[in-house]
This record gives C-alpha cells, sequence and structure tokens, in this order.
C-alpha cells in the first residue's frame, strides 16, 4: 500500500473531477449530518424541556422527603445544607392532601370540589427553589404575610384550558373565595390570590399557601414533609447527595429529579430510541450516497483501474485513495454542517424555540451528539467508500482493460 | 537473452475449453524490437498478457531477465510488474484527472522515489515523447497520438526492461501512428528499450527487427 500515491490520486480525483458531482455529493453529507445532528437534539431539546419543568416547578435539583416511619423531616439543620458548596438554595414544604370546594352562588346547590395537594411555602426560600412565582398568569404569588390567601395552579381553578378541566373548580378567579378542608378536618376559607400556569400539569395541581398558616393548621413547628433543594448546575445531583447525609439527614429519603420522574426517564428513552432509529436510517442514507458515488467513479474508470494495476498499482494503494475520497466528502459534509447548525440553525431556535406542550423546546446540542454523529458519518463514508472500491479493484487486469 | 519463452501455453476453461497458445516457445535478444503479427483471433494478444504477467499461463515457462515467473504470487508480479515491465494499450489508458506529467510520474511515486527526483526524471521523459509543452495538459486537452505518447512515457519512466504494446495505433489515425512507432523505433535505438508490439499492419513490419508469426496459437514464422 502506497499512502502518497493514494493521496494523491484521491486530491487529484476530487480537485480535477467533475464539479458537479463534487458539490452534490458534499449537498448530501452536509444534509446527512445535519439531520444527524438536528434529529437528536431536537430529541434531546425535548426531553430537556420536560425535566427543566419537573426541576423549575416540582422537584428542583434533589428532595429530601421524611425517613420511611415518619410523617416529617424533624431535622432543623436545614441552614446546614445551604453551606454545602455548589447547593444554591433549599425550600422546605409542608404537603397535605386537601379537599377544596368552591360553591359559587353560595348557597350549597353547585359545589364543584376535589382533591389536591396543597403546599406551603417560606415565600422567599421558594422562589429562590422553582419558578412557579414567575408562572402566575391571573394576580400575584403569595407574600409571607399572608393567612387567608391562596395561590391555586390551573388545573384546579379550571378554565385556562387544562388539560384536567373537567376535574376542575370549574373557572374560579382571583378574588373568588374557597373552602379547604385539610386531612385532620379542619376547614379554612382562603381567597385566591393568584393562578399559576406552568408546562406540567402536575405542577398545575398544586396550590400553595404560607409556612405560617399550614403549621397553625397543622399544630406542628419546625418540621417539614420535603425539602427541595436547588443546585448549580443540573446533572451532577449525585454527587451532593453524599455532604447532604452528612449534613444531618441520616435516615431521610434524598433523591434527585431524574430518580423521581420514573414517567420522564421512560418518556426520554423512548426519545431516545426514535432518535437512534432516525438517525441510524440517516447515516445508512449517507453511506448509501457514498457507496453509489464511488460505485459509478469507479464504473467510469474501469479501464484505468485495471491499467493502475497493469503498471504495478496494488489494490489496496487503489481501495484506498477511494477511500479518502469518501472520507473528504464526509470530512467537508461534517464542517459545513456543524457550521450551518451552530451558526444558522442553533441561533434560530434560541430565538425562535419551538411552543411543545412539555415546554419551550429549542435544540439541544451536546458534546456527545456532535461526537456520535461524527463517528456515524464517518463509519458511513468508510464502509461506503470501502465495499464498491473493493469490489470495483478485485476484478482482473484483463476484464477490466478489455471486458 | 531478455526473455526465454518454454512451450507455453494457455487454455481457457469453460464448458468447451479453448487452447489459445498451444505450445510458443522463442526468445528475445536484450534490445531487440519486435512485432507479433497474425489474424484477429490468433492469440497475439494473450501471449502479450502472458509475456507481461498479466495472466497465468496454462504451462510452460516464461524467463525474464534470467528469472522464471510461472510460480510467481500475485504480489510478486505486481512487483515485477513495477519495476520491470512496462505497458501501452490501446487506448483510453490514462486517468482523466492527471496531466500528462502526472500520469507519467505515478509510477515513480508508486515505486518511492522521491518528488524532486520523479518530476525531473518525468520532465525528461516527456522530452523525450517530444511533448515538453503538454505537461499540464488533461488527457481530454490532447490528441489521441499525444494520448498515447503520455501512456508510451508513463510505461517507460520506471526503465523497465521490456515495454509491452498491443496494438498501440489501432485508435490513431495514420499520421498519429506513424509518430508513435516512429517514437517506438527512436527509443529502442536510442536507449537500446526491448519492445514487444502486436500489430496487424503489415506496413508495421519496417520498425522492427524482426516479426514473430502467429497462427492458431502457435509460431509459423519468425524473421522479417
Ligand atoms: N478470456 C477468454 N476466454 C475464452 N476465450 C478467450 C479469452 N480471451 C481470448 N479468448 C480467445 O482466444 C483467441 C485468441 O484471442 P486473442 O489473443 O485476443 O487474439 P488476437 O489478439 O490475436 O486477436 C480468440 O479466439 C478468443 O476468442
Ligand atoms: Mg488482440
Amino acid at each position: 500500500m502506497n499512502i502518497k500515491a493514494a493521496f494523491f490520486l484521491a486530491y487529484k480525483t476530487i480537485v480535477r473531477g467533475s464539479k458537479g458531482t463534487l458539490i452534490m455529493t458534499i449537498l448530501i453529507m452536509t444534509l446527512a449530518y445535519v439531520n444527524l445532528i438536528f434529529i437528536s437534539s431536537i430529541f434531546g431539546g425535548i426531553v430537556e424541556a420536560i425535566n427543566e419543568q419537573y426541576i423549575d416547578n416540582l422537584y428542583g435539583n434533589i428532595v429530601i422527603t421524611p425517613a420511611s416511619d415518619k410523617i416529617y423531616i424533624e431535622n432543623k439543620q436545614t441552614s446546614s445544607i445551604n453551606h454545602i458548596p455548589g447547593i444554591v438554595a433549599i425550600s422546605a414544604h409542608y404537603i397535605n392532601d386537601a379537599l377544596i370546594s368552591y360553591d359559587e352562588y353560595k348557597d350549597g346547590n353547585n359545589i364543584q370540589q376535589g382533591k389536591w395537594k396543597i403546599k406551603s411555602v417560606n415565600v422567599e426560600d421558594e422562589k429562590r427553589v422553582t419558578a412557579i412565582s414567575d408562572s402566575i398568569i391571573s394576580g400575584e404569588y403569595l407574600d409571607d404575610k399572608d393567612r387567608d390567601k391562596i395561590v391555586i395552579g390551573k388545573e384546579i381553578a379550571g378554565g385556562q384550558g387544562g388539560d384536567l378541566d373537567y376535574l376542575s373548580l370549574g373557572g374560579v378567579l382571583v378574588g373568588d373565595t374557597i373552602d379547604v378542608k385539610f386531612s385532620n378536618n379542619i376547614k379554612r376559607t382562603y381567597t385566591i390570590k393568584g393562578i399559576f400556569s406552568t408546562k406540567n400539569n402536575q405542577a398545575d395541581q398544586m396550590a400553595f399557601i404560607t409556612r405560617k398558616e399550614m403549621e397553625s393548621i397543622l399544630g406542628v413547628h419546625n418540621l417539614s414533609s420535603e425539602i427541595i433543594i436547588k443546585t448549580i448546575e443540573k446533572g451532577q445531583e449525585e454527587q451532593y447527595i453524599e455532604s447532604i447525609r452528612q449534613s444531618g439527614f441520616y435516615d431521610e429519603e434524598i433523591r434527585t429529579w431524574e430518580q423521581l420522574t420514573g414517567f420522564t426517564s421512560s418518556a426520554s428513552k423512548s426519545f431516545m430510541m426514535i432518535s437512534i432509529i432516525l438517525g441510524a436510517i440517516g447515516t445508512i442514507v449517507a453511506g448509501i450516497t457514498i457507496f453509489i458515488i464511488i460505485f459509478v467513479s469507479i464504473v467510469n474508470k474501469r479501464r484505468q483501474i485495471g491499467i493502475l494495476k497493469a503498471i504495478g498499482m496494488e489494490e489496496s494503494t487503489i481501495i484506498l485513495s477511494f477511500i479518502m475520497q469518501a472520507v473528504f466528502y464526509a470530512i467537508i459534509g461534517i464542517l459545513l454542517g456543524i457550521s450551518i447548525i451552530l451558526f444558522v440553525i442553533r441561533p434560530f431556535f434560541v430565538d425562535n424555540p419551538l411552543d411543545f406542550p412539555v415546554g419551550w423546546v429549542s435544540l439541544k446540542i451536546t458534546f456527545d451528539i456532535i461526537k456520535i454523529s461524527n463517528i456515524s458519518l464517518m463509519i458511513a463514508a468508510l464502509i461506503g467508500g470501502f465495499i464498491p472500491a473493493f469490489r470495483g479493484t478485485r476484478e482482473s487486469i484483463l476484464d477490466a482493460i478489455w471486458g | 537473452m531478455i526473455i526465454e519463452v518454454k512451450k507455453l501455453k494457455k487454455t481457457y476453461g469453460g464448458k468447451i475449453p479453448t487452447h489459445v497458445l498451444k505450445g510458443v516457445s522463442f526468445e528475445v535478444e536484450k534490445g531487440e524490437f519486435i512485432a507479433l503479427m497474425g489474424r484477429s483471433g490468433s492469440g497475439k494478444s494473450t501471449l502479450l498478457h502472458q509475456l507481461g504477467l498479466l495472466d497465468s499461463p496454462s504451462s510452460g515457462d516464461i524467463i525474464i531477465d534470467g528469472i522464471s515467473t510461472i510460480n510467481f504470487t500475485q504480489k510478486q508480479k505486481n512487483e515485477f510488474r513495477l519495476k520491470k515491465l512496462g505497458y501501452v494499450f490501446q487506448a483510453y489508458a490514462l486517468l482523466p484527472e492527471l496531466t500528462a506529467l502526472e500520469s507519467i510520474y505515478l509510477p515513480l511515486m508508486l515505486s518511492g522515489v522521491p518528488k524532486s527526483q520523479y518530476i525531473k526524471k518525468a520532465l525528461e521523459m516527456l522530452e523525450k515523447v517530444g511533448l515538453s509543452e503538454r505537461r499540464n495538459h488533461l488527457p481530454k486537452e490532447m490528441s489521441g497520438g499525444e494520448q498515447q505518447r503520455v501512456a508510451i512515457a508513463r510505461a517507460l519512466i520506471n526503465e523497465p526492461a521490456i515495454l509491452f504494446a498491443d496494438e498501440p495505433t489501432a485508435n490513431l489515425d495514420s499520421e498519429s501512428s506513424e509518430t508513435v512507432l516512429k517514437l517506438f523505433k527512436k527509443l529502442n535505438k536510442e536507449i537500446g528499450q526491448t519492445i514487444i508490439m502486436v500489430t496487424h499492419e503489415p506496413d508495421d513490419k519496417k520498425y522492427v527487427d524482426r516479426v514473430i508469426w502467429l497462427k492458431d496459437g502457435t509460431i509459423t514464422s519468425e524473421g522479417i
């Protein structure tokens, strides 16, 4: 095998061969590559959007729940978690399954009611961990002084185009009063202070009151049903769990958002599957394209290949030369494709994210996606170049020259 | 003696085996210019292919430069072709993407000769075949005769012991044919190039030292 001669032939063929073919080939490679990245990143973006909704509205990054034999987290040292480097904020909740009812005409004839989770918050803490206070669509969020005010999700309020409208209170508005019966049978009346709408209907089925109010109802003090924790970045949660435990939560359950979103991870897996299948098809198409291009080139050069062999060029050198061409097409396709993705498609989607039911979806282009796409296209090029070159050069010299 | 052919036979298989060469023996001296002549189908090309190690004979032996080639492996044949043998085919033998100069130095590049040397040698060779001014032309920018002269230069660049040519002028007009044949003659005279050329043009006899006549796979006469 003579690498220099193989490179020489590949180079001359590309430079002096048909410009039309070259442009077409590179165009197809580029599209195949953009397709690979685009599909993976859009699915990545969807999964990301779903995850973000869970993190922003329900779980934060890490959730502490009571030890299995306890109702509440009894540890008061929540401030010790705050000092762990990388932890941004924490918010402790009481959670109570309450019966909420709305009697529009105050005559007991037409009561809408249902059971929902009411959580209590310390407003400043909560605002640092979740984004619910930013998702108010009517009225406003709680204030720590509020005692007879409640903020509810749109799935409870109803009339806001939620998925579960038929289970809602039928369209209550800010300023309306609702009756709440807590699980310990204590009843209170609250005025709706705000209605929020996230893109996570689990979050939209929650209601919030202040911590002081909840403690007075439950008759407890300084406990919590869950503590949600926001970390500096997503994906690194595992590393904090041990430090959190060491800070005094020896028996409590400590889980990451990933462990808690069972549904999402199975949805992510499905999206991953689809993206892998589409990616594989894209790669095969790219491989077949290269195959056809090299194949045609070899058919056209049959005689010349025979003659190259006659003058003593080894088959392996000729094959290598065609593979180099294929790899060249792939590399240019990758370079152009990555430029298009990074400088055209990604900026476009950053400015114009897609409004999906699961959230605002943008492209999630990760190093892994780029790496896998590069490898896929390269392998497609290698195989697509090798097969026709191998078959084409195996022909005997005389058949090639005279056949 | 540069070639010694001993009882060479070539039979093509198939339902009815074709005995194309039926025991051919002859010798070629270094520096000879030989024409293989005979009617169409008499086995000229087949013989040339065996001599040029492009095919495998059924029996007999071909001794080139004192080396028996009959038991050569494919790799040995490749090596031998690159270093010792040169070929000129009928036509369309040049890669469309290579200039005259590039086509000519390709075999030297394959032999691992450094760039400065192969360019120098290829330019000399272009000079010899009278195409210096065509060095940067692609095949499509040259006439058939010029292309054939480039093919000859390419065949000779590795200084082969023997140059084989199978009807090198078959696709050329008479003027170009004459240029090519005169070039062969000149190379034969000036550098003592051994040449074995298949031709069916009786007129070509005037350029060669000796004619080997083939008929139905056997040699019927040798001489002028
Ligand atoms: N690959 C082959 N298989 C079978 N028969 C062949 C093959 N190549 C050549 N022949 C036969 O061998 C004979 C001689 O062919 P060839 O050497 O090409 O003759 P020439 O070059 O003198 O015209 C012809 O009859 C041809 O049909
Ligand atoms: Mg012939």
